[in-house]
């Protein structure tokens, strides 16, 4: 069979307004998604560091829940399980049409998909982010914490001040790598009917049958979105302090040597 | 040495130190003994620290001196005994009026513990702007001061690993003086510093000395606690086994321990061949 491609049935017409909606939901789904799941492992990580066994057991628990089963699987439960424990009214409320909850090229976020994908992506990464961060708090010296003790800080401004802003530097890459990897699952809530990226480029397929082409212009927008998201992370997220000005390291060298105090 | 129950001039006017009256004792020790698990390494320890004093204290590794002037800001809690600062006694201290108790005391680390993530000067400032809400401004000419005072206005904007050890040891005394302590205490401020460093740090606490903040300085710097000290405190297995005037002590020591202790401190080689000699006529073996 020879090589015919043919760009026109994925980048035109009707096919294209699908790849850029599904290309903006998850977009959409990815922000969400990590906004909710920064909140939860800030709770999270709030309730394993106060006293007492109960908070750090319920966090053991949510850890060990989130991370060893399917994302697929959780996804279904909230949309075809939970969802439907919701009561009637906020359910009936949720699939009505809402102008305001509209985001441009025409994806609501009020929507029982868009909900539960977000919840879904949220819950799950809070997981895995919240091990992440821990083993960036884990990785900052002993000495630090007790100079901060003997200057009076208490535990809560010994986390803001001292701790995180290290725990966080260390642990960044990881830390990029779990956002990047929420963006790439939400591919999964096409298993719950949400018209994502994914979801799209399959309508196409069954559409004109253009599979390689669709697949393609998927994949590079993925790729493309991954590459923003990695960047931007990385660009404004915290740093090292030699990361921060290794043109200071060379300059404070170069007088150390002429000069030692 | 003296008793908890006779705090009275007569039985600290064995010291020169200005111990005369209890109203001017800074720090004071009561039968303090500290365990770790059911290791014991503080031994109902007795000690008063005068204000504006300066104590070196010496002895082997493992005599608990670092355990000492730990107990002092609670980074280890008290067995037993009781450890009064100014007065007050302070074993059942938590929450705010712990923290607030730490701030009147400095503390000085052995490996510095500079926060890795801020240059010199917000290492210093960080406290005023974070724990005594100063504004930001304001806490960072307070920090400029102090590293002036330190010698290193120049390097304000230098990260701790941009830093040799002796500037790093700088900006940590200029951090803890930042909240004008009355108590500063250092763990073995210079041994984790290369040689031709520890003069510029040695050099700083001669200055802060009788500058009239109190000073507790565990220390094997004998150049220290002989030239710049008021006392010199000597520990083993966990308990005070002498004090006495840094001249007293260095030339007629009185306890065999601290005896032996000098010897090795002071003459390194020529203790370790005696004892190499000592041991091979136990065992028979021709030196």
């Amino acid at each position: 069979m020879a090589w015919h491609l043919d760009w026109a049935g994925v980048l035109t017409g009707q096919p294209l307004q699908w790849v850029i909606s599904g290309f903006l939901t998850t977009l959409y789904v990815t922000l969400a998604g990590s906004v909710l799941a920064t909140v939860l492992t800030v709770a999270l990580l709030a309730l394993r560091l106060t006293p007492g066994k109960v908070g750090r057991g319920f966090v053991a628990a949510y850890v060990s829940l989130f991370r060893n089963t399917p994302l697929l699987v959780q996804l279904l439960f909230w949309y075809f399980a939970a969802y439907g424990v919701l009561p009637q009214t906020w359910r009936f409320y949720i699939g009505d049409v809402h102008p305001w909850a509209v985001l441009p090229v025409n994806v609501s976020w009020l929507t029982p998909e868009f909900l539960c994908a977000t919840w879904g992506l949220g819950l799950f990464s809070a997981a895995f982010l919240l091990e992440e961060v821990q083993a960036g708090l884990n990785s900052v010296p002993a000495g630090q914490t007790e100079a901060a003790l003997s200057q009076g800080f208490s535990r809560w401004a010994l986390l803001r001040y001292v701790l995180l802003p290290q725990g966080l530097a260390n642990a960044w890459q990881p830390i990029t790598g779990q956002y990047l990897n929420l963006m790439k699952l939400s591919s999964l809530a096409t298993g719950i009917g949400f018209s994502e990226l994914t979801y799209q480029i399959s309508r196409i397929e069954s559409y004109n049958a253009h599979a390689l082409e669709g697949f393609a212009v998927g994949t590079a927008l993925y790729l493309l979105l991954g590459l923003v998201m990695g960047w931007l992370l990385v660009a404004f997220g915290p740093k090292r302090p030699r990361e921060k000005k290794p043109w200071l390291l060379a300059v404070a060298k170069s007088h150390g040597g002429q000069n030692g105090v | 040495m003296q008793h908890p129950s006779s705090p009275t001039a007569d039985s600290s006017a064995v010291f020169s130190s200005p111990l005369s009256t209890p109203s001017n004792v800074a720090v004071e020790f009561r039968q303090v003994s500290k365990s770790f698990g059911p290791h014991q390494v503080i031994h109902q320890v007795d000690l008063r620290v005068a204000a504006g004093e300066v104590v070196a204290v010496c002895g082997p590794s493992g005599s608990g001196k670092s355990t000492l002037i730990r107990l002092i800001n609670h980074l280890e809690t008290l067995s037993s005994g009781e450890i009064l600062i100014h007065q007050q006694p302070t074993a059942g201290l938590s929450g705010k009026a712990l923290r607030q108790l730490r701030t009147h005391i400095g503390f000085v680390f052995q490996q510095f513990n500079l926060y890795a993530h801020l240059d010199a000067l917000d290492n210093v400032s960080l406290a005023l702007s974070k724990v005594h809400g100063w504004k930001v401004e304001a806490a960072r000419n307070k920090a400029r001061e102090l590293l002036e005072r330190v010698g290193l206005a120049d390097r304000a904007h230098h990260f701790p690993a941009q830093l040799s050890g002796g500037q790093q040891q700088r900006v940590a005394i200029a951090r803890a003086l930042v909240t004008d302590p009355s108590i500063i205490l250092f763990d073995e401020p210079t041994s984790a510093l290369d040689p031709e460093m520890i003069g510029e740090v040695l050099l700083v606490m001669q200055e802060l000395a009788h500058s009239g903040i109190t000073m507790i300085v565990v220390t094997h710097e004998m150049s220290f606690a002989r030239e710049i000290a008021d006392r010199v405190v000597f520990m083993d297995g966990g308990e005070i086994l002498e004090q006495a005037e840094p001249e007293q002590f260095f030339t007629q020591p009185a306890h065999p321990r601290a005896q032996r202790f000098l010897q090795k401190v002071l003459f390194p080689l020529r203790s370790a061949q005696e004892q190499l000699i000592k041991k091979g006529d136990v065992d028979g073996v021709a030196p």
